[in-house]
């Protein structure tokens, strides 16, 4: 199911919110869990049981290596199997048909492998069983004696298909013990709806300009419209994922969890390095916990620094999808990183604001070529356009029209990903409480009127079924 | 006096942060209520009836597709929403 659609907000969400306010105590998480399997059923109704499975025997290893008796070699060879056994099932289903194809490519074999359909959801919960089988292993946890707990960690729906992740540490308590209350499922349900307004209003419209400029040939487009419809991708993808981030958060809050943010004004960074502190902060933040930090992170000589670099940055680029640009996107980032950490960082600091500020976003806007375009020709022919080898003209009259469409759409976007529009609210709340409180609801509601009627209007396809 | 002005100031506080979860439920109700329609003139083609239920429709999830698109083409006001959104682009 996807959140940005009428039958999960006008039917799941609702009928969900209601059984689990009318049952008791005890009774809530086995409803929030029925919910998720469900959930996750409804979209994948095979897979599910493949969660479920891996869920049961991790349930199982994580009992086995918590006990006290266990000695350290033991927990070592336990800690081993559940990696083997949670990497295998993301590297075959996600990562076979890669392998394959590049095998093939390289001895130029002609294999014919049916690939498994990948799992929604499966890169997500993975790592949150790896960071839970991890920390039992650390000691910083202690294993969830109940099996209902330790599902609903895995499977719950704000979470499971698409982030963020969720470390058990972080939720562990809350699982046990939450509280609720109206102001708390408000605030949930207006986060939310700035989700979705997020996702149906801003990207989904920016993004079909997006898809205008690369379905056109590549002879055609000019120089302002290769960047005119790449600052599109850039902004319906950050719409997208921390839209999709934010529902995730407020459908938590409704049900009385707290999660860690995801998102924190990225595009406002003023280098890449912290632009990665503020982009999808959850995979971040898990990179450095079981990745970065085990290997040494930075503290043992430049020649190790580099070589974690590479190592975390391949990992975050192939995480992200099972081709080699998403590789080469990760080791983009990771070598301007590098290059920002061992010669940039003093002189830096005494660039002006705007020339940061420019040189972060040239760099992101160039990373989600690379990002966007599976296929590596036809991203060197792109960059080639935008930065004016390519042979194209600099502007036609396609480029004018289209931002007369869109150049609302394009300030709108950029307003909203900036903090402005928040700090002048809390502004003004500091001076006009009243006001702003009434203005607030007026706003929520304003949001839900145009999300809905958005999200009707998608699946308006007049002719296509008719019927003779 | 100024302490049932606060109670009753907060009850209409917490119903007006509630007024979008209202909303949602109305709709759902709306959904439930409304009879289903067979046949759109706005957009000239039969919309998606109630999908009968098999259960290896459901495990190819063929069926799950079709109750979304019964569930967004039997919205309730339909017409409408689409009018909205399609004055505002």
């Amino acid at each position: 199911m996807v959140f940005s659609s009428l039958f999960f907000t006008f039917a799941f969400l609702p009928v969900i919110a209601i059984l689990y306010y009318l049952s008791g105590k005890n009774l809530k998480n086995i409803v929030m869990l029925a919910a998720s399997l469900f959930f996750y059923a409804w979209g994948e109704p095979v897979y599910v049981l493949l969660m479920c499975g891996s869920i049961m025997i991790n349930y199982c290893i994580g009992t086995l290596f918590g006990r006290d008796d266990t000695g350290r070699r033991k927990k070592k060879i336990f800690l081993l199997i559940s990696l083997v056994f949670n990497l295998g099932f993301l590297i075959f289903f996600k990562y076979f048909g890669m392998i394959i194809s590049t095998i093939s490519s390289i001895g130029s074999w002609n294999f014919n492998a049916g690939t498994p359909v990948l799992p929604v959801g499966i890169s997500f919960y993975t790592f949150q069983i790896l960071s839970y089988a991890i920390d039992v292993y650390r000691k910083k946890i202690k294993p969830q004696k109940s099996l209902t707990l330790f599902a609903l960690y895995i499977s719950m729906f704000p979470q499971l298909v698409a982030g963020p992740i969720v470390n058990y540490a972080d939720i562990e308590s809350q699982m046990v013990d939450r509280r609720h209350s109206i102001k708390k499922f408000c605030s949930g349900v207006r986060r939310f709806l700035c989700g979705l307004a997020k996702k149906v209003l801003l990207a989904n419209n920016i993004g079909s300009l997006w898809v205008e400029v690369k379905a056109m040939p590549y002879t055609e487009i000019s120089v302002f419209m290769a960047w005119a419809g790449i600052i599109a991708f850039t902004l319906q993808i950050y719409f997208d994922f921390s839209g999709y981030s934010d529902m995730a958060i407020g459908l938590g809050k409704m049900f009385g969890f707290r999660f860690r943010e995801n998102f924190r004004y990225p595009y406002t960074s003023l280098s890449v390095s912290e632009f990665w502190r503020r982009w999808h902060i959850s995979l971040g933040s898990w990179f450095k916990e079981y990745v970065y930090i085990p290997l040494g992170g930075s503290r043992s000589g430049k020649m190790k620094l580099v070589r974690n670099m590479v190592i975390i940055w391949f990992l975050t680029g192939l995480w992200h999808g099972a081709s080699w640009n998403f590789v080469l996107w990760g080791l983009y980032f990771g070598a301007l990183i590098l290059i920002e950490k061992m010669f940039l960082q003093k002189s830096m600091a005494r660039w002006p604001k705007a020339v940061r500020h420019i040189y972060l976003l040239l760099s992101v806007i160039i990373g989600w070529v690379i990002f966007e375009f599976t296929n590596l020709t036809d991203m060197a022919s792109f960059l080639r356009i935008m930065f004016g080898a390519g042979g194209n003209v600099a502007f036609d009259n396609q480029v004018i029209a289209k931002l007369n469409i869109y150049a609302y759409l394009y300030i709108a976007c950029m307003i909203a990903a900036s903090p402005w529009p928040k700090k002048l609210a809390l502004l003004f709340k500091r001076s006009y409480f009243n006001i702003y409180r009434a203005a607030a609801n007026v706003y929520y509601c304003v949001l839900m009127f145009f999300s809905t009627a958005y999200m009707v209007g998608s699946t308006y396809n007049p002719f296509i079924y008719f019927r003779f | 006096m100024r302490i049932n002005n606060q109670k009753s100031s907060s009850i209409i506080q917490n119903i007006a942060c509630m007024l979008p979860a209202v909303f949602i439920l109305a709709m759902l109700v709306f959904h439930l209520a409304l009879p289903d329609k067979t046949f759109s003139k706005e957009e000239k083609r039969y919309l998606t009836q109630w999908p009968a239920f098999h259960i290896e429709k459901v495990l190819d999830g063929s069926y799950e597709t079709k109750f979304e698109a019964y569930f967004s083409d039997q919205f309730p006001f339909r017409n409408f929403w689409v009018n909205i959104q399609e004055g505002l682009n």
